[in-house]
């Protein structure tokens, strides 16, 4: 788009506005919303990353549902691949984290999550790529003014902070599920436990009646 | 003038593309596998979404093979978009009822296994505003437009740290209750106990006076 500077001043403005405006669009960010996707054994999220020396971060949470994890669960392993294919960010054995990197150079970056054990896992993740545009960016056009740096850095904080709502948000739900699994495990554990002892007080009984009837003898005790 | 006027006309319908952020995901699906992502939506609130599979040869039109079905349901059951074998789509649609909302994807059976790469892009709240659409209407400029998306999301941060809030409030209710549940059953497996062995007595040595053996 070429802006001819022997223009009249009525003309030059709305040219400047457009260039300002596709300036400032360029600073734009990459979001993803928290999703949740079943892992079975490997699963792979690719994320384009827009300019070199961007920060990515994200986090992510693994909601259980049915099957809930001893101590002893192995865990997700999370590993993050750059286009290059060297291993950006490994993370192994968790149920949920946070992480942030910077990204070496722009391209694709493949995110993805390890389940070794058999049972389906539903992970819920989040993961934001943030551009704050810097001196060279601001050396390179003159209408870029400081204050779309203060800006972005501005949207790059709350964007921080919606992140880690989105994470809180998964482990409540995490921990709503687990302990809604505690309450349903006393109820029907200490149901069980009274039919059983019930049944065993029964059965003792029975045989105690049976061993002193009249049909098999009293000399058999 | 008239050059001008074109510069503008262009340059809008560019606004227009790059002024919504460039954020998608890209997945592999499998023929025969489907893959469905997941997304907790607040009632009341806008969604857009929209998915187009990556050709794996520029050139020729994409084969039917790596043609998907899609679908996007609700919680309840309720389906807001569904396509069969096609080759991109999208949806926008108000989500009425709050929960996780369901887009999955899937391939017809294939021999030989094929792996298609989904490109899909799903926004909701304050990402699925139609901000080129807000510029226009207010004739707002890039500067006031910025501060106006900034101002939207602290909105939204606020009603997410009411919902956290609640969420949590509810979570202690719960957790009040087992541990008052608790204390009670614990008391009551005693009474219980107690009442089995007492009852279990009392039976037998009725059983045994009438037997005349004690």
């Amino acid at each position: 788009m070429a802006t001819n500077h022997h223009r009249e001043g009525s003309r030059i403005g709305p040219s400047l506005l457009l260039l300002s405006v596709l300036l400032i669009s360029s600073c734009f960010s990459t979001i993803s919303d928290a999703l949740s996707v079943t892992v079975n054994e490997l699963e792979c999220v690719s994320e384009y990353v827009l300019y070199d020396g961007d920060t990515v971060s994200g986090n992510f949470v693994v909601v259980d549902h049915d099957v809930f994890w001893n101590s002893d669960h192995p865990g997700i392993d999370f590993t993050v691949t750059s286009p290059d294919g060297n291993n950006v960010k490994t993370i192994k054995g968790t149920s949920g984290d946070k992480f942030e990197f910077k990204a070496p150079r722009s391209g694709m970056y493949k995110f993805c999550f390890h389940n070794p054990s058999s049972a389906p896992e539903t992970v819920s993740f989040y993961i934001h790529v943030g551009h704050i545009p810097n001196e060279h960016d601001l050396a390179k056009d003159e209408h870029l003014d400081p204050i779309n740096v203060k800006i972005a850095e501005l949207r790059e904080a709350l964007e921080s902070v919606t992140a880690e709502q989105k994470y809180l948000k998964a482990r409540d739900a995490r921990h709503r599920h687990t302990n809604e699994s505690t309450r349903k495990r006393v109820i029907f554990y200490t149901v069980g436990e009274y039919a059983l002892l019930f049944a065993a007080s029964a059965l003792q009984v029975g045989y105690i009646r049976r061993l002193f009837s009249k049909s098999v003898g009293y000399n058999r005790v | 003038m008239t050059t001008t006027t074109l510069i503008l006309i262009v340059a809008s319908t560019l606004l227009g593309f790059l002024s919504i952020p460039i954020y998608s995901l890209r997945f592999d699906v499998q023929s025969g596998h489907s893959k469905c992502i997941s997304e907790d939506i607040k009632s009341n609130s806008m969604t857009v979404g929209n998915y187009h599979v990556i050709n794996p040869n520029e050139n020729s039109p994409l084969p039917d093979s790596h043609k998907l079905s899609a679908s996007v349901t609700s919680l309840y059951g309720n389906s807001y978009h569904s396509a069969e074998k096609v080759e991109s789509g999208q949806f926008a649609f108000t989500a009425t009822e709050p929960g996780d909302y369901m887009a999955c994807f899937w391939l017809p059976e294939h021999n030989p296994v094929i792996t298609a790469t989904v490109e899909f892009e799903w926004r909701s709240g304050v990402a699925a505003k139609d901000w080129g659409n807000v510029a226009k209407k207010g004739q707002i400029d890039g500067m006031e437009l910025e501060l106006k998306k900034l101002m939207d999301t602290v909105n939204s941060i606020e009603v997410e740290m009411f919902y956290l809030r609640d969420r949590e409030d509810e979570m202690q209710q719960l957790n009040v209750t087992t541990n008052s549940r608790m204390f009670w059953l614990g008391f009551l497996s005693l009474f219980v106990s107690l009442s089995v062995a007492g009852l279990q007595f009392w039976h037998l040595k009725t059983f045994f006076e009438r037997k005349k053996l004690l």
